[in-house]
């Protein structure tokens, strides 16, 4: 369980918050979607979790432990992250950046292979043919997958997704949102997802936190969202792509 | 007036070429390597704390900015060393820029969202640079090296000056014999080496690249990669190898010895950077392969009168071709001595005393500077001792050495002796000067009196009637510790005593000023002519 209290984040020492006294829990094997228009602190939350940044106050909770107690880099290593750039290594092969992890915490050779070639077999991808490759030779699609691939290497428990469909085409985006559902339930991990895509936060939430100016304006379900806005900017947040649905099938 | 084809030049120089080939390409990898383990450390350093690159970039960038002639001499002063450490140094200096400046652009050009993966993942600061950063930055890092590369490739040519190995040594030769052969024998291939060094270099870079597009290249592609990936490696093999092994002979010369005498050694002789210092070191150089049992190291053409007393002092060389007059003033700092004897003595004798260092007997000619004319302009115009020039000289033009311009003996000492003030007085190099008077740029030069030119151009020395220039005896100089163990040395180069006077010493030096021969051959002629030496 991960578990954030009063955390808030200034990178100015104080006169303007990135995320202001943010509480919210996410359960064991629960998606919770971090949904907001850019700038609203989400991406920011979500690397306090991993360490990547540090609160300003607060404090956060992995399985009870404060993760400040903790050792960032072993920290990280717990912790499946997947991207908004990818940030697949260029000069590595797919194999090897998908075993990178298994690689800092020392696994031998052969299970590491194993276990990009399992993992590949999971996203889809045939590993004899893409191991090898090297990133660019994949499309965009294909290297979000391996993006997933290399997060789940170790098999953690958490998995942190920062918007990692954001840069695809509406078609890929969707195929590999359905085939995240399908991994979740296979895989029960609990997993913080990052989206600024209303529709993405409703296909994958089972619970969604809505940030507004670096503030929690509402948790809950998908329907208790929609159904029972909190706030007024929850309200309108939701308002206007409904609106233009409306709209868009009139056309159609 | 060319009285070698290139074709024998080239084969009598095979030997020489291939060895300084090698000693180049040994100068350029060891400054290079150095430069490596010192730059690419401190760009490291620099990325990490932030508030270095500045003082790091400027500092580098101040070596690179130096005059490399001004930074090699600096160099010989710092380190009291001639030859090659001084050499090194400043090669590896010069090589820091490129390779500083790109590693840590390399390094810092890594895309932030890749940087960001890698701490995401878990990976510490040391993981991120040598996993991440490193491979990433290869290809600037690699350019960087390059550079550096055929920059020293270049940079060593200058080397020669300080008396380095390399091919500067030919270029340096050619410019102090102006001798175009050598020249071009010194410059043809540093020219071509820095293009293979950037070749290699390139080649190496492109097998090493990191995901290059994994083609079915076969057994022959697999070869093909690691062959480009050793030939950085391959020619600084060749170049370790030229300078221990040598496939092409070494010009010999007939030498009919029915004895040697003394013990086994090693005599290192140098010399100054002009003609008559080459032919002179070559007699007693050959004199000593021939009749002791010394190997012989030649170390010729050093830049200049302190350049081989301090290498002397510093016990890097042994022994070299000295003049009376050069000792008195430039060395000693005394007063002029015009009596030629007086003068040896007072010399030699300060010489063991101050420095440890033996004055042998003397060749026998008088190098001294002799004021010279056009003979037409001294036949017309009435002219034989240097005080008929002053009621001329407001109109005269003058061309002096930069060295006779400055010296108490020089030009100021003459025009308070003599009274007399030419026209305007322009500094040439030696060689040039020679040009300037018969090509009518220049009235009166200061000839050195055994030069060869002054019977070839129809010059006419006029006679120093105050008794102004000092005497120039040459003789060798050697030091007195290495004659204790060797001193066989002295009794061998008595043969050369008195053997030499002016008019021998300025046709030996016409041979190899004006009909480009090589000084060692013209030595072996004389010594063989002499009976010195028994030749064909």
């Amino acid at each position: 369980m991960i578990r954030l209290s009063h955390v808030s984040k200034s990178f100015d020492g104080g006169a303007s918050y990135a995320v202001k006294d943010l509480s919210f829990d996410v359960a064991q094997g629960e998606t919770l979607v971090l949904l907001g228009s850019s700038g609203c602190g989400k991406t920011t939350t979500l690397k306090m979790i991993n360490r990547l940044i540090e609160p300003s106050e607060g404090a956060i909770e992995l399985d009870g432990a404060d993760v400040s107690t903790l050792e960032p880099v072993s920290l990280r290593r717990r912790i499946g992250y997947v991207f908004q750039g990818i940030g697949l290594f260029p000069h590595m092969t797919i194999e090897q950046n998908v075993a990178i992890v298994p690689r800092l915490v020392g696994w031998p050779r052969n299970r590491r292979q194993d276990r990009a070639y399992e993992l590949l077999e999971l996203m889809g991808l045939e590993p004899q043919t893409y191991a090898p490759r090297y990133p660019r030779e994949l499309s965009g699609g294909e290297q979000q997958r391996i993006g997933v691939a290399r997060a789940l290497a170790t098999d953690p428990e958490y998995l942190l997704m920062d918007e990692p469909f954001g840069a695809l085409d509406a078609l890929t985006r969707d195929t590999l949102q359905q085939e995240l559902l399908a991994l979740k339930a296979r895989l029960k991990k609990t997993i913080v997802f990052v989206t600024h895509d209303i529709f993405e936060a409703l296909t994958l939430a089972d619970r969604i936190a809505i940030l507004h100016e670096g503030r929690l304006e509402q948790v809950g379900t998908p329907n208790e969202i929609l159904n029972r806005p909190a706030t007024d900017f929850v309200r309108e947040f939701f308002g206007k792509p409904a609106q233009q649905l409306a709209a868009f099938k009139e056309m159609l | 007036m060319l009285a070698v084809t290139w074709g024998e030049f080239l084969t009598s120089r095979l030997h020489e070429l291939w060895l300084r080939l090698g000693e180049h390409i040994v100068l350029v990898s060891l400054s290079v390597f150095a430069a490596i383990c010192i730059g690419v450390p401190l760009a490291m350093l620099a990325l990490r704390r932030r508030w270095t690159q500045t003082p790091v970039l400027g500092l580098v960038g101040a070596f690179q900015t130096m005059p490399s002639i001004a930074m090699l001499a600096i160099l010989l002063v710092l380190t009291g060393k001639t030859k090659d450490i001084p050499a090194l140094i400043a090669l590896t200096l010069y090589a820091l820029l490129p390779i500083v400046r790109n590693t840590l652009a390399g390094l810092e050009g890594v895309r932030a969202d890749v940087i960001e993966a890698a701490h995401g993942v878990g990976m510490t600061r040391r993981q991120t640079l040598w996993m991440v950063r490193v491979p990433l930055a290869m290809p600037v890092i690699v350019a960087g090296i390059k550079t550096a590369a055929v920059i020293a490739v270049g940079v060593a040519t200058l080397s020669a000056f300080i008396g380095a190995g390399g091919l500067g040594k030919f270029i340096n030769a050619g410019l102090s014999m102006k001798n175009t052969k050598l020249m071009v024998l010194g410059a043809v291939p540093a020219i071509i080496l820095a293009f293979v060094v950037g070749g290699v270099i390139s080649a190496s870079e492109w097998a090493l690249a990191p995901g290059r597009r994994r083609r079915k290249r076969g057994m022959a592609g697999i070869v093909m990669k690691y062959l480009a990936t050793s030939l950085p490696l391959l020619l600084v093999a060749f170049g370790v190898v030229a300078t221990m092994w040598n496939p092409f002979p070494k010009r010999r010369y007939e030498v009919e010895v029915t004895y040697r005498i003394g013990t086994p050694g090693t005599i290192r002789i140098a010399t100054k950077n002009f003609t008559e210092q080459f032919i002179v070191g070559e007699m007693m150089a050959q004199l000593l392969e021939a009749r002791t049992r010394l190997t012989v190291k030649r170390d010729f053409n050093l830049a200049g009168t302190m350049i081989c007393h301090e290498a002397l002092v510093q016990g890097e060389m042994d022994l070299y071709p000295e003049y009376t007059g050069t000792a008195l003033t430039a060395i000693l700092k005394r007063e002029v001595i015009a009596d030629p004897e007086k003068a040896y003595e007072v010399v030699a004798e300060a010489y063991l005393e101050q420095y440890g260092l033996v004055w042998l007997e003397p060749f026998g000619f008088n190098n001294t500077y002799a004021i010279t004319v056009r003979a037409a302009d001294a036949d017309e115009r009435g002219w034989t001792r240097i005080s008929d020039l002053k009621d001329d000289a407001a109109e005269l033009r003058a061309g002096f050495t930069a060295e006779f311009s400055e010296r108490p003996d020089g030009y100021p000492g003459l025009q308070v002796v003599y009274g007399i003030e030419f026209g305007s007085v322009d500094d040439f190099d030696p060689q040039l000067m020679y040009d300037a008077i018969a090509h009518n740029e220049v009235d009166v030069i200061c000839a050195f009196a055994t030069d060869g030119r002054i019977a070839a151009y129809k010059l006419q020395p006029l006679k120093d009637d105050y008794g102004f220039f000092p005497p120039y005896y040459a003789a060798p100089v050697v030091r007195a510790e290495f004659l204790d163990e060797h001193p066989e040395v002295r009794h061998v180069l008595a043969a050369l005593a008195g053997r030499l006077d002016d008019a021998t010493m300025q046709r030996l030096n016409y041979e190899v000023d004006e009909k480009k021969r090589d000084p060692a051959d013209v030595a072996y002629e004389f010594l063989v002519a002499e009976g010195l030496l028994k030749g064909e």
